[in-house]
C-alpha cells in the first residue's frame, strides 16, 4: 500500500523534529499602543487551501470518532494523531460551481458561479477586523504559484479580492529588514502626510457620491471605504514603524521562483508562516497552493510529472495520473507533518506553539477529478482544542463548514455567534 | 463563469457537470395546472414601481405562462429538474438582473431551437417564435427601463496599464515604470476592462498613493543641470565580459583576419590592457541568448535609469570548419536585452529593448536606444541561433555542446567596437514633467509668497491632469490641502507634491464613467480614448470634448478613425489582443522538447509568431478587413523565421511583412495562426476540446455554456481510452457527455493537423509507437521521437454539417460572416465600455450588423458602429 516518506532531499526549510526553540517574550502592541493587556498566551491561525483538493479515497478515514482507521494520507500525520481532527461531510450550503469555488474557501459566498456575483468578507479578515493590529501586520495573505489577479482566499468586507504574496523573500523582508534611520524618518513622514491625503479626498468624495446613481454610489461606496481602512490603520502603522523590526531568527532565504519547484515553494511558504508566527508578526495568515497555475511540476529529484497539476487533477482514475497526483500529495501531508513538528518543538511560555495555533487545511473541491464541491476535505491541527476524533458528517447533506470557523474564531478570542452560513458551533470540536 | 482558465475546458467535465442531469429519469408529464398559478403569483409583485407599459408586460407573462408550462415543465420542474433549472421555482420577477440573466438563457436556447429539444418536437415553429416574442418583450422592456434608469454599466476603476499611461501622459514620462507597484488587476469577461471585477481595496487605495508617490517624484528634478551624459567605447576583448562562453568556441571566439584567435583567460595587466584597445580584434557570436549566458560589453553599467544610445560596428557572418568566418548569406537578426549584469544566472527578468536590427553581411555602423534601469548593462541577444545547454554525462559536471553545423556553417555575427552614451539628456532642463509640476520656478527655489503661488500652481495642474474640469467645491478641498501643509511648515515643493498625489488618485481619476447627459462630452472623450489608445484623450480629443462635439456623427467617426491611424492604436493592439486572445501567455507553456527538439530555445520563433498575430489583428481594423479574417485570410504575416514555419518561400530578415499565400496553404486568418494554436495548446499534447471550446468562445462567439450549479457531476472513466479519437468517441457516446461536446469538439479536431505551436503534422509525434526519429537538435541535445498514428481531422459539426478537414471547416465558417462579425462587437463592447452585451443592446448590434452587412461585416465599420451607437454613447446617442 502506499507510503510516501517525504523526501529526505528537501532544502529543509521546515525544521524537522527534535529541534526545539523557545520563543523570546513576545512584545505585543499592547504595550506598544498601551491598550490593555491581553491574555497572556495569544491564539493564532494558519488557513491552507489547496484548490484542487486531494483524492478523496486516499485523504478521508474509515470509521468515526477516535477511534477511526488513518488513511494513507493521514498516515503521513501519524505522530500528530492527537493533535488533530478529520472532518468528513462538511461543505458550504450554496457555494458551487467547481473552480469557481476557490475564492469562496473562507467566504462561504454562496453562488460564485452566478453572474453579477459578489464576495464576501472571509475569516481571516473577518477575525483581523475584530482582534484589530495588534501585530505588525493584522494578516499575512500568501499563495504558492497563484494567479494573484484572480486568485485569493482573502476578500473585503465589500467583495474586493486581496492579493496574496507568492514571494517568499518578499514576505521574509517585510518582516525583518530594518531600514536606516532616514528611511524609517521618510516613511513615518510619508504615513503622516496620507493621513491628511486621505482626508481630502474622503472630504471630495462624499460630495462627490450625492450627485450620483445608484450602482455608481455602491462603486464609490467601496473606494471612500478602502479609503477609510487605510486611514484607520495609520496609527497602528506609524507606531510600528518607529518600531524596530524583529531580528530574522533565521538567515534570508534563497528564492524559488520557478513554478516547477512547486514542493519546494510551499515548504519555503510553509516556513514564513511558521516565521511569522515564532516573531509574533501576525496572528492570522492564508495561504492558497494554486494548483490551476501549476503546470508540469518537479515531483522528485530528476523527475517531473506527465501532465500539469490540473491535468492531473481530472485523472478520470487513468493510473498513471493518480500515481503521481497521489505522490504530490502524500509530499505536501509530509510537509504538513513538518510543520506541526516545527510549530510543536517551539515553546512560548513553556507551552507548544502548536497548541496555541491552529493551522486548518482544506480544499473548496471535494474531488477536484468531478468538480465536486462536496464533502470537503478538512483537517484542523492544533490551537487547543480537544483532537484525535474523525468527525462524520452526512455525506449526503453537508453540515456547514462555517460552523468549523465560527468554533475557531472563538477559540481565537473573538466574541462571534456566526460567520458565513453558520448554523453554530461545530458539534463535536471542544477547545481543551 | 469566473473561471477563465482556458485548462478548465481541458477537463472532460466542465461540460460532463451540466449534461449529468440530462439523462436523468425524466418527470412525467402533466402535472396539475395549478402551478402554472405558481408563476403567475409573482406576476403582481413586478408590477410595483414599473408604471407605464407594465400592464402588457404582466399580460404578456400571462400569455407566455401556459406555454412554458406546456413545453418546458415536463422536464424542468421540481428536484429532479434537467440541468438543475427547476422553472417552478425560477421567479418571473425579472426586475431582478440575475434573475433575468437566467431568463435571458432560457429565452435563447428557446430561440435557438435547443430546447425543448428537436427529439421531442413538439414545439411548432410558430409556438416557438411566440414564446420567444413573449419573453424576449418582457425582458427588452424590464432592461432597458433599467438602463434609463440607472445606465448601463457603473463607474469603472482604471487597470494599472491605464494608470501608468494616464500618469505617463500628464506627467510628460513617457518611460515611467509603475505598473508593478499596483496588484495585478482581476480579469472579468476575459479583459482587464471589466466593471464588475475592478475592485477598490485598501490594498488598492495604498498602491495608488504610492505609485503616485513614485511619479512624481520621477517628473521632479533637483539639480540646475541634467547629469552630463558618460561615453563608454568597447574596443577587442572588452567587448565580451569574458574570454569564452558556454557552448565553447563553437559558440564564440575572438577572431582577427577571419581566423580564430587564441586569447588566454590569465595575462599580466599589461597584455590584457593591450588586447582591450587591438581594433582588429572582432568578436564572433554564433548562439541565442538564454541561460546559460551573459554576453554583455565588459565594465558598463547605467548609473541612472534613462536613454542609452548604442553604437557599434558589425557584420553577419558564417562560421566554418578550424573556428574560421566567411561572409554570411543573409542578414542576421539581433536585439539587446537589459539586465542586471549578474553571471549565468539571471536575478531579475531581462528584457529586449532597442527593437531588433538585421546585420547585413557587409560590416556597417548600427544604431540603437536603449532603456536602461540604475545598475543594468546589456547583452548581445542574436535570434534564432542555437542555444548550447549543460550536458551531464554520466552525472558528472556540465559540459556544454554545441549542435553540429548546418550546411554552408554557423550563422553569426562579428563585432568590432561598441561605445555607449548616455543617459541622453533631455531636451530641455528643467525637463517637461518638471515643468508639469513647477512651470517656471526655478528648480529648488522657493516662491516668494508660497501661497499664492501654491494655490496657482494645484489649480493649474488640476487642469491640465483631470480628464473633466473639478468643480470649484473640489478644487478648494486640493488647494486646502497644500495651504494645510504649508501651514505645518513642510517644504514647497512636498506640500504641492502632496496635493497632486491628491488629485492622481481622486475618484475622478482613477475612475472612468459612462456618458449619460446630453452634454457628456468628457465622459464620451475619455471612453473613447481608453478603449482606442488605453489612455486619456489626446490634445485634438479633449478640445472636440470642450467644444462639446462629440455626439456629432461625422466627428465620432473622424476622431475614431483618426485614433485608429495613430501610433497609440498599437496599445489598443497590444492590450486587446493580450486579453481576447490570450497573447499574454504565449510564453505560458514551453514545447516539450522530447516530441518538438526543433522548438527548443526558439524565443525567435515565439516572439515573431506573437508579433504576427498583433500585426494581424491591427490590419484587419486598419484595413477594414472582412469578419471573415477570422477564420480565413489569403495572406498573412511573416518574416524568415515564420517562412520556414509556414512552409512559404523563404525570406529574409526579421521584419514581418504580407506574404500572399500559395495555393493550398491551410494558413491564413486568425484561426491557424501559431499563436492562437501554442495559446490552446499545453507545450506538449494538443486537445480538441480545449481548442475546441476556445475557439467557439474568442473567434466564433459561441462559448460553451457554463455548468449549472448544484450538480453531481458523472466521474469520467477514460481508461482505456488511448488516442484522442477515442477519447472523443466516449464523449459523443455517453448522452450526458455529447450534448455539450458536439458542439465545440468538432472545431477542435479540425486544428489536429496543427502542432503545439501551429506547425503542420500529418502524424502525431509519440515516444514509444512508431517509427523513430532520432537527431541531435538546436542545443546539441540527442533526441528520439516517433511518427505515431495519423491524424484525422474530419468530423462533423453539431448542426450536422460533416467535414473532412481544417479547409472544409474554414470554407464552411467563412460562408457564415454574420456571427463572426456579432462576434467581434461583442468582444469590442465589453472591452470598451467594461460590460458585455446586456439584453437590450441586442437590437442595437444587430442594427450595427445590418448597416455592415453589404461590405461583408468589416471589421473597422463595426468598431466605428459601436462608437456611433448607444452602447457607447449612453441613451442621448448621437446626432
Amino acid at each position: 500500500m502506499l507510503s510516501c516518506v517525504a523526501r529526505s532531499d528537501r532544502r529543509g526549510f521546515l525544521r524537522g523534529a527534535g529541534v526545539l526553540l523557545a520563543l523570546p517574550w513576545l512584545e505585543s502592541l499592547s504595550s506598544v499602543l498601551g491598550q490593555s493587556a491581553e491574555p497572556a498566551l495569544p491564539r493564532r491561525m494558519l488557513l491552507i487551501s489547496n484548490n484542487l483538493g486531494v483524492i478523496p479515497r486516499f485523504f478521508f478515514p474509515t470509521g468515526t470518532g477516535r477511534d477511526y482507521e488513518l488513511s494513507p494520507y493521514l498516515r503521513e500525520l501519524e505522530a500528530f494523531r492527537g493533535d488533530f481532527t478529520v472532518c468528513s461531510g462538511l461543505s458550504h450550503p450554496g457555494v458551487t460551481g467547481g473552480h469557481s469555488a476557490e475564492n469562496c474557501f473562507l467566504t462561504a459566498a454562496k453562488g460564485p458561479a452566478r453572474s453579477g456575483f459578489r464576495n464576501q468578507i472571509s475569516l481571516d479578515q473577518f477575525a483581523a477586523e475584530k482582534l484589530g493590529q495588534v501585530t505588525r501586520f493584522a494578516s499575512l495573505n500568501l499563495g504558492v504559484n497563484i494567479d494573484r489577479a484572480n486568485r485569493s482566499l482573502s476578500w473585503t468586507r465589500d467583495g474586493a479580492l486581496l492579493p496574496a504574496e507568492d514571494n517568499a523573500v518578499a514576505v521574509f523582508r517585510r518582516m525583518f529588514v530594518q531600514g536606516n534611520p532616514e528611511e524609517v524618518a521618510r516613511q513615518l513622514h510619508r504615513l503622516e502626510e496620507r493621513g491628511s491625503i486621505l482626508d481630502a479626498l474622503m472630504e471630495q468624495t462624499r460630495r462627490l457620491n450625492r450627485s450620483l446613481g445608484a450602482e455608481d454610489r455602491v462603486r464609490m461606496e467601496q473606494y471612500l471605504t478602502s479609503m477609510r481602512e487605510v486611514e484607520q490603520r495609520l496609527h497602528a502603522a506609524r507606531e510600528w514603524e518607529s518600531k524596530g523590526r524583529p531580528t530574522p531568527p533565521e538567515k534570508e532565504p534563497r528564492d524559488v521562483r520557478d513554478k516547477r519547484f512547486f514542493l519546494e515553494k510551499l515548504e519555503l511558504m510553509l516556513s514564513m508562516a511558521r516565521l511569522a508566527f515564532e516573531t509574533d508578526s501576525t496572528r492570522i495568515i492564508t495561504l492558497m497552493v494554486d494548483g490551476l497555475t501549476t503546470g508540469v511540476f518537479q515531483l522528485r529529484e530528476n523527475q517531473n510529472t506527465t501532465d500539469g497539476y490540473h491535468g492531473l487533477s481530472h485523472h478520470g482514475q487513468a493510473e498513471h495520473k493518480v500515481r503521481q497526483l497521489q505522490d504530490a500529495e502524500c509530499q505536501q501531508m509530509g510537509l504538513l507533518r513538518k510543520l506541526l513538528e516545527a510549530l510543536a518543538g517551539t515553546r512560548e511560555q513553556g507551552r507548544r506553539l502548536l497548541d496555541q495555533t491552529m493551522v486548518l487545511y482544506g480544499s473548496n473541491l471535494g474531488d477536484a477529478n468531478t468538480h465536486d464541491n462536496t464533502n470537503l476535505p478538512i483537517l484542523l491541527a492544533g490551537g487547543g482544542f480537544r483532537h484525535g476524533a474523525h468527525l462524520a458528517f452526512p455525506r449526503d447533506a453537508n453540515a456547514p463548514l462555517s460552523n468549523l470557523f465560527v468554533s475557531m474564531l472563538q477559540q481565537m478570542g473573538v466574541e462571534a455567534e456566526s460567520f458565513g452560513s453558520s448554523t453554530g458551533r461545530l458539534n463535536g470540536l471542544e477547545p481543551i | 463563469m469566473l473561471c477563465a482558465d482556458i485548462e478548465c475546458c481541458m477537463t472532460f467535465l466542465q461540460s460532463c457537470v451540466e449534461a449529468g442531469v440530462l439523462s436523468r429519469r425524466r418527470v412525467k408529464r402533466g402535472r396539475a395546472a395549478w402551478a402554472v398559478l405558481g408563476c403567475l403569483v409573482s406576476i403582481p409583485l413586478m408590477a410595483q414601481g414599473r408604471g407605464e407599459g407594465s400592464q402588457s408586460q404582466d399580460a404578456a407573462l400571462r400569455a407566455f405562462a401556459p406555454l412554458l408550462e406546456e413545453h418546458c415543465m415536463e422536464c424542468h420542474e421540481g428536484s429532479k429538474a434537467k440541468g438543475a433549472l427547476d422553472l417552478r421555482k425560477l421567479s418571473l420577477q425579472v426586475e431582478d438582473r440575475a434573475l433575468r440573466e437566467r431568463w435571458v438563457r432560457v429565452h435563447d436556447r428557446i430561440q435557438k431551437g435547443e430546447m425543448p429539444p428537436p427529439k421531442k418536437g413538439d414545439l411548432g415553429e410558430e409556438e416557438r417564435a411566440r414564446m420567444v416574442s413573449l419573453l424576449g418583450g418582457v425582458l427588452l422592456h424590464v432592461d432597458r427601463a433599467e438602463v434609463a434608469r440607472v445606465g448601463r454599466g457603473p463607474l469603472r476603476r482604471l487597470n494599472r496599464e491605464e494608470y501608468q499611461h494616464n500618469l505617463r501622459e500628464v506627467l510628460q514620462l513617457p518611460h515611467l515604470d509603475i505598473r508593478d507597484m499596483l496588484p495585478e488587476d482581476r480579469e472579468g469577461h476575459h479583459f482587464n476592462k471589466s466593471t464588475e471585477t475592478l475592485d477598490m481595496s485598501r490594498e488598492q487605495v495604498t498602491a495608488y498613493l504610492e505609485a503616485a508617490e513614485v511619479a512624481l517624484r520621477a517628473a521632479m528634478v533637483s539639480g540646475n543641470a541634467p547629469l552630463k551624459a558618460a561615453t563608454y567605447r568597447a574596443v577587442g576583448t572588452d567587448l565580451f565580459p569574458s574570454v569564452g562562453t558556454f557552448g565553447n568556441r563553437q559558440a564564440m571566439f575572438f577572431a582577427k583576419g577571419d581566423q580564430a584567435v587564441k586569447v588566454e583567460a590569465k595575462v599580466s595587466k599589461e597584455e590584457e590592457a593591450r588586447r582591450a584597445q587591438d581594433e582588429e580584434l572582432e568578436l564572433a557570436l554564433f548562439r541565442s541568448a538564454s541561460w546559460p549566458y551573459f554576453g554583455y560589453p565588459k565594465r558598463f553599467l547605467a548609473r541612472v535609469e534613462g536613454e542609452y544610445r548604442v553604437r557599434f560596428w558589425a557584420r553577419a557572418v558564417r562560421q566554418v570548419d578550424g573556428f574560421k568566418l566567411v561572409p554570411a548569406d543573409l542578414p542576421q537578426p539581433m536585439t539587446f536585452r537589459a539586465r542586471k549584469p549578474s553571471g549565468p544566472c539571471i536575478a531579475g527578468d531581462p528584457r529586449a529593448t532597442g527593437g531588433i536590427l538585421d546585420i547585413a553581411p557587409e560590416g556597417a555602423v548600427y544604431e540603437t536606444t536603449l532603456q536602461l534601469k540604475a545598475g543594468e548593462t546589456f547583452e548581445y541577444s542574436l535570434l534564432g541561433l542555437p542555444v548550447p545547454l549543460a550536458f551531464n554525462v554520466k552525472g558528472g559536471p556540465p559540459t556544454y555542446r554545441f549542435p553540429p553545423f548546418p550546411e554552408g556553417g554557423q550563422p553569426g555575427v562579428a563585432f568590432r567596437w561598441l561605445e555607449v552614451e548616455g543617459p541622453l539628456p533631455p531636451v530641455q532642463w528643467p525637463p517637461a514633467s518638471h515643468r508639469v509640476l513647477f512651470d517656471a520656478l526655478p528648480v529648488g527655489e522657493e516662491p516668494a509668497d508660497p501661497q499664492a503661488e501654491a494655490r496657482r500652481l494645484v489649480r493649474r495642474f488640476a487642469a491640465h491632469a483631470v480628464r473633466e474640469p473639478f468643480s470649484e467645491a473640489d478644487l478648494r478641498v486640493f488647494e486646502g490641502l497644500v495651504l494645510g501643509r504649508l501651514e505645518k511648515g513642510e517644504p514647497f515643493a512636498s506640500a504641492v507634491l502632496a496635493g497632486y498625489k491628491a488629485i492622481l488618485c481622486s475618484g475622478p481619476f482613477l475612475y472612468l464613467r459612462e456618458p449619460k447627459r446630453p452634454d457628456d462630452h468628457f465622459a464620451i472623450a475619455s471612453r473613447m480614448s481608453h478603449f482606442l489608445t488605453n489612455t486619456r484623450p489626446d490634445e485634438v480629443l479633449a478640445a472636440r470634448a470642450r467644444e462639446g462635439l462629440l455626439r456629432d456623427r461625422s466627428v465620432l467617426r473622424s476622431e475614431g478613425e483618426r485614433l485608429i491611424a495613430g501610433e497609440s492604436f498599437e496599445r489598443f493592439i497590444q492590450n486587446f489582443t493580450d486579453y481576447w486572445l490570450n497573447l499574454r501567455q504565449m510564453r505560458r507553456d514551453d514545447p516539450d522538447v522530447r516530441l518538438y527538439p526543433e522548438y527548443r530555445f526558439d524565443d525567435y520563433l515565439v516572439e515573431s509568431l506573437e508579433q504576427e498575430t498583433r500585426a494581424f489583428v491591427g490590419t484587419m481594423i486598419r484595413e477594414n478587413l472582412p469578419a471573415t479574417a477570422l477564420v480565413a485570410s489569403d495572406f498573412l504575416y511573416a518574416n524568415d523565421r515564420l517562412a520556414r514555419h509556414y512552409g512559404l518561400e523563404p525570406l529574409v530578415g526579421s521584419r514581418l511583412r504580407k506574404v500572399s499565400l500559395p495555393e493550398g496553404s491551410p494558413y491564413g486568418g486568425l484561426l491557424t495562426q501559431g499563436a492562437i494554436l501554442k495559446v490552446t495548446s499545453n507545450g506538449t499534447t494538443t486537445s480538441p476540446v480545449v481548442r475546441g471550446a476556445w475557439v467557439m468562445d474568442r473567434l466564433l462567439g459561441t462559448p460553451p455554456p457554463p455548468p449549472p450549479p448544484s450538480v453531481p457531476a458523472v466521474e469520467p472513466d477514460i481508461r482505456g481510452a488511448k488516442t484522442i479519437r477515442e477519447l472523443l468517441a466516449l464523449h459523443t457516446r455517453d448522452e450526458s457527455c455529447a450534448g455539450c461536446h458536439q458542439r465545440f469538439d468538432p472545431v477542435g479536431v479540425a486544428l489536429e493537423n496543427f502542432d503545439v505551436l501551429g506547425g503542420w503534422r500529418e502524424r502525431y509525434r509519440g515516444l514509444e509507437e512508431g517509427q523513430t526519429v532520432k537527431g541531435i537538435d538546436r542545443a546539441g541535445h540527442e533526441y528520439a521521437y516517433t511518427m505515431s498514428a495519423p491524424v484525422d481531422s474530419s468530423a462533423r459539426l453539431a448542426e450536422g454539417t460533416a467535414f473532412a478537414n481544417i479547409y472544409d471547416l474554414k470554407r464552411i465558417l467563412a460562408a457564415n460572416p454574420r456571427p463572426l462579425g456579432r462576434n467581434l462587437l461583442h468582444q469590442f463592447t465589453t472591452y470598451a465600455t467594461g460590460t458585455p452585451v446586456r439584453f437590450s443592446d441586442r437590437p442595437e448590434v444587430e442594427a450595427i450588423l445590418d448597416a455592415c452587412a453589404d461590405g461583408g461585416y468589416r471589421v473597422r465599420d463595426l468598431l466605428l458602429g459601436l462608437l456611433e451607437s448607444r452602447i457607447f454613447l449612453g441613451d442621448a446617442g448621437c446626432r
